[in-house]
């Protein structure tokens, strides 16, 4: 008799360990299923639409046809001059800003995480870029480097300084990257000294006050202890930092207007430039797939870098 | 429980790609009963009457920017309302900054928008490619009284949006610096080498006192398109070597401190008119849209130029006084709209002789100058009273800044580049037009 209940009952403790699963799943996905709605109307879809846009040539009317052109429009990409030189800006901003954030906002970090006098009013003053509007910022910016009576050159025609640089006009591609470069640093370093100094709370302090014993510099400390027990958040910032430069447009537009004559264009400006003005919504979308994939091998590369220096 | 799991997200995006699709694909479904409507309508409608809407209540919706800084707008509704008052006239903001495209966005979306607002060329080549405007050259309008403006903006025989305003560019000038300068004031038969020569002249001082005789605004029309006075060249032509010997007149008055460095203007985002109000520049090539924000802000108090003047256009040697730049604000009726002859009534309304008046007397320049417009333009309080600034309100030709043409956004796009580059010195005048050249050569092929 025992041999056959047995199996009964264990069918019968399954089948309702399974419906308490079922519903507490059911509730879960319910909780998401607001916020996945959205990222599904707002991300989702229009991302698959643009990935299919990409081999399709529309002006954006529905009076006129779409038609298929298959590779055609990545084919005019790779011919055209303004998306190479895009592409180069754009990398070329995305290596120099973010070691250079990275260092500042490291640096930063490890500063006001010290004991010193007035440490919260001078980490709100390196918060404030940060929160303070883009236009704002960007203006007062163009004043200080104004390349005729701005303070910046007023001081270095003071120092002595010949041909005085012309900053976000100037014809040199790398002073006025470099005006893009400064600014783009001085306005994020401070948000990511936050998560720096989120991450520094959380070092065990025992490690310091070990490699302390063991003789260790306050260098060594800062090589062997700090960097090492900083490696998550480090990764975060990388990860962030790089999406956040390769889809740079705001900054440029503000203080550039990707000139002079062409000479700073981004790929999200030639994205805004192909829908908005030309009205190629085809070549749009293939520029902006090219921007998917080279963030998506980006950050792939980055999450294969953490997970092997992790084993 | 993974296989459900599995197949429930596949439902469920599934789902959500559906629903996506059929959201855009809504307006066909709109559009197949929007000819419906259309039918109705005009079934209704007295035929070749003023009054297409009959006595029927109609309520036109009108795309329009700045409600409340456009002085022009309620007057003109306000004045055809007393005329029609079955008919209500329902403005809609799209704002300025984005306006094209966001007209756009709601004509494809098929937002009931009746009648709309052309703000520039590039923009009416737009809609006129996306087939959303109805076509006006049936309606029997007389283009003779629009200066030749509607002939400019005509494509294939057909034109689709009727100007209503209309802005020439004229030269402002201070006064009270001539006079300091002891120099005779520009006349209205100035050629460009004479503007030029004045210009040095009225030059002076260092620093805060700098005073520049000649002012050139960031836009690619400031300096740039006295090339194209002579009548024998466009913006579109594909060839742009015409424009050499101006970048090099230009770019001489930049470097000798005759007019203020292009980067310098650009960096700090300056605007002319402060330049002008604050007594830096003794004469600005500017749009006739100027004239009421000057009066304006003299009687404000904003404005320290407040002995000034205009006079003609400068004209290339060998061209007549009074051939001059211009820009048109359209008004055009939406092709889809079920309200088509209410909405063309009021548009010939507006960019008629009637709307002409009643933009005159809010110190705006219509599309149609009559005697009795100018008239009305130069009593304007505040407008300079001497006989030339009231002579220099009327043209003998007026070449738009971007002509009709169906790639006039991508053009003007290469073409504002590179003349960005040949005025901060990030390109030789050669290289900028070289640029010109291949890059609008490419893009009509």
């Amino acid at each position: 008799m025992q041999t056959t209940q047995r199996p009964a009952v264990s069918e019968a403790v399954a089948k309702s360990r399974k419906k308490r699963e079922l519903i507490k799943n059911v509730v879960a996905y319910s909780f998401i299923a607001p916020n996945f709605v959205g990222f599904a109307v707002f991300t989702l879809v229009p991302m698959v639409m643009a990935v299919a846009l990409a081999f399709l040539s529309w002006d954006g009317s529905t009076n006129n046809p779409i038609t298929f052109v298959g590779i055609q429009n990545f084919i005019d990409l790779f011919q055209d001059a303004k998306f190479r030189q895009a592409l180069i800006n754009t990398v070329a901003y995305a290596v120099i800003t973010v070691p250079l954030t990275m260092a500042a906002s490291l640096g930063l970090a490890i500063l006001l995480n010290q004991q010193i006098r007035a440490r919260n009013f001078f980490r709100t003053m390196m918060f404030f870029p940060y929160v303070a509007s883009m236009v704002a910022v960007t203006a007062v910016w163009n004043m200080l480097f104004n390349p005729a009576m701005g303070p910046v050159n007023m001081i270095l025609s003071g120092l002595g300084v010949e041909n005085l640089p012309r900053w976000s006009v100037d014809n040199n591609w790398f002073i006025c990257m470099g005006t893009v470069i400064l600014f783009s640093i001085w306005k994020f370093m401070g948000y990511y000294m936050i998560i720096y100094l989120a991450g520094l709370q959380g070092v065990n302090p025992d490690l310091y006050e070990a490699a302390a014993l063991d003789g260790a510099s306050p260098w060594q400390r800062f090589w062997y202890v700090t960097l090492p027990q900083l490696r998550p958040t480090t990764f975060f910032v990388t990860v962030m930092l790089t999406i956040q430069c390769f889809k740079v447009y705001d900054i440029f537009l503000m203080i550039t207007n990707f000139g002079p004559g062409g000479k700073t264009r981004v790929l999200v400006g030639n994205i805004y430039e192909a829908a908005f003005t030309s009205r190629k919504f085809g070549y749009s979308s293939a520029i902006a797939m090219v921007l998917f994939v080279l963030v998506l091998i980006v950050t792939l590369v980055q999450f294969r870098g953490e997970k092997s220096m992790n084993e | 429980m993974k296989k459900l799991m599995k197949k429930a997200m596949a439902l469920m995006l599934a789902l959500l790609m559906v629903a996506g699709l059929a959201a855009c694909g809504g307006p066909s479904g709109e559009e197949s009963k929007a000819p419906e409507a259309t039918k109705t309508t005009e079934s209704k409608a007295p035929e070749g009457g003023n009054e297409p809407a009959g006595d029927e209540e109609v309520t036109l919706k009108w795309a329009v920017w700045d409600i409340n800084l456009t002085t022009y707008y309620q007057p003109l509704i306000d004045a055809y309302v007393a005329d029609h008052p079955n008919v209500k006239i329902e403005m809609v903001d799209l704002g300025s900054a984005d306006y094209q495209n966001a007209l756009i966005t709601q004509l494809t979306g098929n937002a009931d928008l009746d009648v709309v607002c052309v703000k520039d060329i590039p923009g009416y080549a737009n809609l006129v490619k996306g087939g959303y405007l109805a076509d006006l050259s049936g309606e029997g309008i007389d283009s003779a009284p629009y200066g030749g403006t509607i002939e400019q903006i005509t494509v294939d025989g057909k034109f689709y949006a009727l100007p209503f305003r209309s802005d020439h560019w004229v030269i402002y000038y201070n006064k009270d610096l001539f006079d300091k300068a002891g120099v005779d004031y520009p006349t209205n038969d100035m050629t460009v080498a004479q503007y030029d020569e004045l210009a040095r002249k009225l030059t002076s001082g260092t620093g805060a006192d700098k005073v520049y005789g000649s002012h050139f605004h960031t836009w690619r029309s400031a300096p740039s398109l006295f090339a194209v006075l002579d009548g024998k060249n466009t913006v579109v032509d594909g060839n742009y070597d015409f424009m050499k010997s101006t970048y090099e007149w230009v770019l001489a008055e930049q470097n000798d401190g005759i007019c203020q460095d292009y980067g310098t203007l650009k960096a700090t985002n300056t605007h002319y008119s402060g330049v002008f109000f604050n007594n830096q520049v003794a004469m600005m090539n500017m749009g006739s849209w100027f004239i009421p924000t000057q009066i304006e802000k003299v009687k404000s108090g904003e404005s320290q130029a407040t002995n000034w003047g205009i006079v003609k256009y400068p004209h290339p040697e060998g061209v007549a006084a009074g051939t001059t730049l211009g820009t048109i604000t359209s008004v055009a009726v939406n092709e889809a709209t079920a309200k088509k002859d209410a909405a063309m009534d009021f548009v010939k309304f507006v960019g008629g002789e009637k709307g002409a008046e009643i933009i005159a007397k809010t110190g705006t320049f219509p599309a149609i100058k009559s005697g009795a417009v100018l008239d009305e333009l130069a009593k304007m309080d505040g407008f300079p009273t001497d006989e030339n600034s009231k002579e220099a309100l009327s043209t003998t030709q007026v070449y738009l800044e971007m002509p009709m043409h169906d790639k006039a956004a991508d053009i003007e796009g290469v073409l504002n580049e590179a003349h960005d580059g040949i005025m901060t010195g990030a390109m030789t005048i050669d290289e900028g037009i070289q640029k010109m050249n291949d890059e609008v050569g490419a893009l009509l092929g």
